[in-house]
């Protein structure tokens, strides 16, 4: 044989055996991934202590991005005084939330809207816990117009596209005096089913009946030529973007971004910008029902803004598992106590000293 | 011998003048304009490429530093500074386990349909079947995984997203792989069975190097294509802030994931995070390509 054949060959060799030891290799990685699944987690036994130190573990958590940036400066906070303790808010908007709650996938869940039927949320296992509540605001973009009233009819009737220009009568009579562009209206909605979506429709449909006719729910038919946003840093991304847009967004993401927001017309009459302050006056009026669902929208009184919006958390009655309900009890425990305080610096309204109360009880009563 | 007459020297009568004076104006006119046309098509090609390269570079080189890639994902999207290593790592991880499942298989099957299938109605349907999970919009992988791991798993985990990716990829490979495969000579395999070499030992040692460099370019267009899928790592893998080695328990989060949620935000600091996550993606895809051509180069055999 001709030595470079020779040569030749043995490289084959050598190349052969180079191509099998990588498709060994594969497989055994592969093997070795599959045995891994069946490994054991570190079981936690820590009791049922209060202090939040003796907690360890990990929670799992989706839904609302209204309270997002709330949840996030709690679980920051919480690191620090549960350092054993991972918790992961993941802000996929309510209706997602809710969603995988039902389906195990998430410990508890955030949600500004109801459970309804078609959630996938069996009822009777679940607890909601009110956590705070914000503002929705009325977050618009226009050129030259700092300050903007709106009536929950012209509201109605921009949302709905009635009304297809700033300069529009409707909206002229609530400005007076105001020098309003012709620039045409651009409607920013969230496009994931979202509770602040909601509580926005709940909202124009008591405030403005006869007016608004797109009903309410996480997810409502918007007309075609709206623009649709992910989550509430979506929509107010859009209105930031946009001249002449206009969308609902919470108050802590709206002055976060530098939105402008309208003042709405409240029960009473009066134009009331979004504050906490006008929250909080909502909230006191607002009715509380046994299983701590309440509805501060529309709630009277002079200084109240109207568009309010609760927030909860779900919770499983039962979690099959102490060491994990100790570890929701601790985290919810921390976000009703010390938590709260951090609520107003990022403009979010904490919960009136009854309400707050009952919500500790409610998070009592999670069973192991 | 007059035979052997030096041939640079031109016949003076007789034959054609071939030199480019002799071309008539209108064709020397076409011909510069089909290179004028062509340098332009080029030119277009790679506009988009520059501009996408020089905005990445532009926008995301400003927050890129050593911190950005070893620091946490920060909680709060509006807060300044943190980084995404927990996004790099998911993104190394969740692909790499992906391109585990994917390649080999995608090989294997490869070498079923060229060297043994061949036409045989089983072939012709894995064939079918392979173009059409090409065309099936990540998506629906994405849903599909969720639906037959996920929700019987019963948590949101990294190896979700790579089984999401695997899915994505294993057509890719396994088409790409078979065309690399039907490119190797029919001779070569004729005289390696000549040589006495069994079908198993001649596709081993012969077909497969033969065609290693093309397979390694067709599986890294595959990894390349994962690593940049986001849908289906959004709605199967959930999201972490610290990292997640583990690909069997917990979130997981990947870079895209993270570019979509950040730069569908309005905080100015979250949209450079974005713009950071996409210089450091393009960088991975980048080194990876670079890495394989060096492997496959090593690998291929130089003469043929």
């Amino acid at each position: 044989m001709h030595p470079d054949r020779e040569a030749y060959l043995v490289n084959r060799n050598v190349l052969s055996r180079r191509v099998l030891a990588g498709v060994a290799l594969a497989a055994l990685a592969l093997t070795g991934c599959a045995s891994n699944d069946n490994s054991t987690e570190p079981g936690s036994n820590s009791g049922g202590d209060s202090a939040y130190a003796n907690l360890s573990g990990e929670l799992k958590a989706s839904g609302a991005s209204f309270p997002d940036a709330y949840y996030q400066e709690v679980i920051e906070a919480f690191k620090g005084e549960a350092g054993k303790v991972t918790v992961t808010y993941n802000a996929t908007g309510s209706g997602t939330g809710k969603k995988q709650f039902g389906e195990g996938l998430v410990d508890f869940a955030g949600t500004d809207s109801l459970v309804k039927d078609t959630d996938g949320v069996a009822a009777g296992s679940f607890l909601y816990v009110p956590t705070v509540a914000a503002p929705i605001t009325i977050s618009y973009n226009l050129q030259g117009v700092d300050k903007l009233q709106l009536s929950p009819e012209t509201l109605a009737k921009i949302f709905q596209t009635d009304i297809k220009t700033w300069d529009d009568a409707a909206i002229k009579a609530d400005n007076p005096g105001v020098t309003l562009p012709s620039t045409p209206i651009v409607v920013a909605h969230r496009s994931d089913g979202s509770g602040t979506t909601s509580n926005f429709t709940k909202y124009l449909d008591a405030a403005a009946a006869g007016t608004w006719k797109l009903g309410s729910g996480d997810t409502v038919n918007w007309p075609a030529s709206t623009q649709g946003g992910e989550k509430n840093t979506g929509v107010a991304q859009i209105v930031q973007q946009t001249n002449g847009a206009v969308g609902y967004v919470d108050l802590s993401d709206a002055k976060a971004t530098g939105l402008k927001f309208a003042a709405i017309k409240n029960k009473d009459g009066q134009f009331v910008e979004p504050t906490i302050e006008g929250t909080t006056a909502g909230l006191e009026g607002a009715e509380i029902a046994a299983d701590l669902s309440y509805n501060p929208l529309n709630a009277a009184g002079a200084t109240s803004y109207p568009i309010t919006a609760p927030t909860f958390i779900i919770v499983k009655t039962s979690y099959g598992d102490a060491a994990k309900a100790d570890l929701v009890k601790g985290f919810l425990t921390y976000l009703l106590n010390d938590g709260q305080d951090l609520a107003k610096e990022i403009d979010f309204a904490p919960l009136p000293a009854s309400l707050k109360e009952k919500a500790l009880a409610q998070v009592d009563k999670i069973q192991g | 011998m007059s035979v052997t007459a030096p041939p640079a020297t031109r016949p003076a009568t007789g034959g054609p003048d071939l030199t480019r004076a002799a071309l008539s104006g209108r064709r020397r006119f076409t011909n510069h304009l089909a290179t004028a046309a062509i340098w332009g098509a080029v030119l277009l090609a790679v506009i988009p490429l520059a501009l996408v390269a020089y905005t990445v570079i532009g926008k995301g080189a400003g927050v890129m530093s050593l911190s950005f890639l070893t620091e946490d994902i920060p909680n709060s999207y509006r807060r300044e500074g943190g980084g995404m290593a927990p996004a790099i790592i998911g993104t190394l991880v969740i692909t790499g386990a992906a391109a585990l499942m994917a390649i080999p298989l995608g090989v294997f099957g490869a070498i079923y349909l060229n060297e043994y299938g061949k036409q045989k109605p089983l072939a012709r349907v894995i064939r079918l079947m392979a173009d059409v999970m090409t065309g099936v919009p990540s998506i629906v992988m994405g849903l599909f995984v969720y639906i037959s791991w996920v929700l019987l798993v019963g948590q949101q985990t990294g190896f979700a997203g790579a089984l999401a990716l695997a899915c994505l990829m294993l057509p890719v490979v396994i088409r790409s792989s078979e065309e690399m495969l039907r490119l190797v000579p029919e001779e070569l395999r004729q005289a390696s069975m000549a040589l006495g070499a069994r079908k198993w030992k001649t596709t081993l040692t012969v077909v497969l190097p033969a065609a290693i460099s093309g397979i390694t370019s067709g599986s890294l267009l595959a990894v390349a294509r994962a690593a940049g899928e986001t849908a289906p790592i959004i709605i199967v893998t959930g999201i972490v802030f610290t990292p997640n080695w583990n690909l069997f328990d917990g979130s997981n989060t990947a870079l895209p994931a993270q570019i979509f949620r950040n730069a569908s935000t309005s905080f100015p600091a979250a949209q450079d995070r974005a713009w950071g996550a996409a210089l450091t993606l393009i960088v991975i895809v980048l080194s990876f390509t670079v890495i394989a051509r060096f492997i496959s180069s090593r690998f291929a055999i130089k003469e043929r």
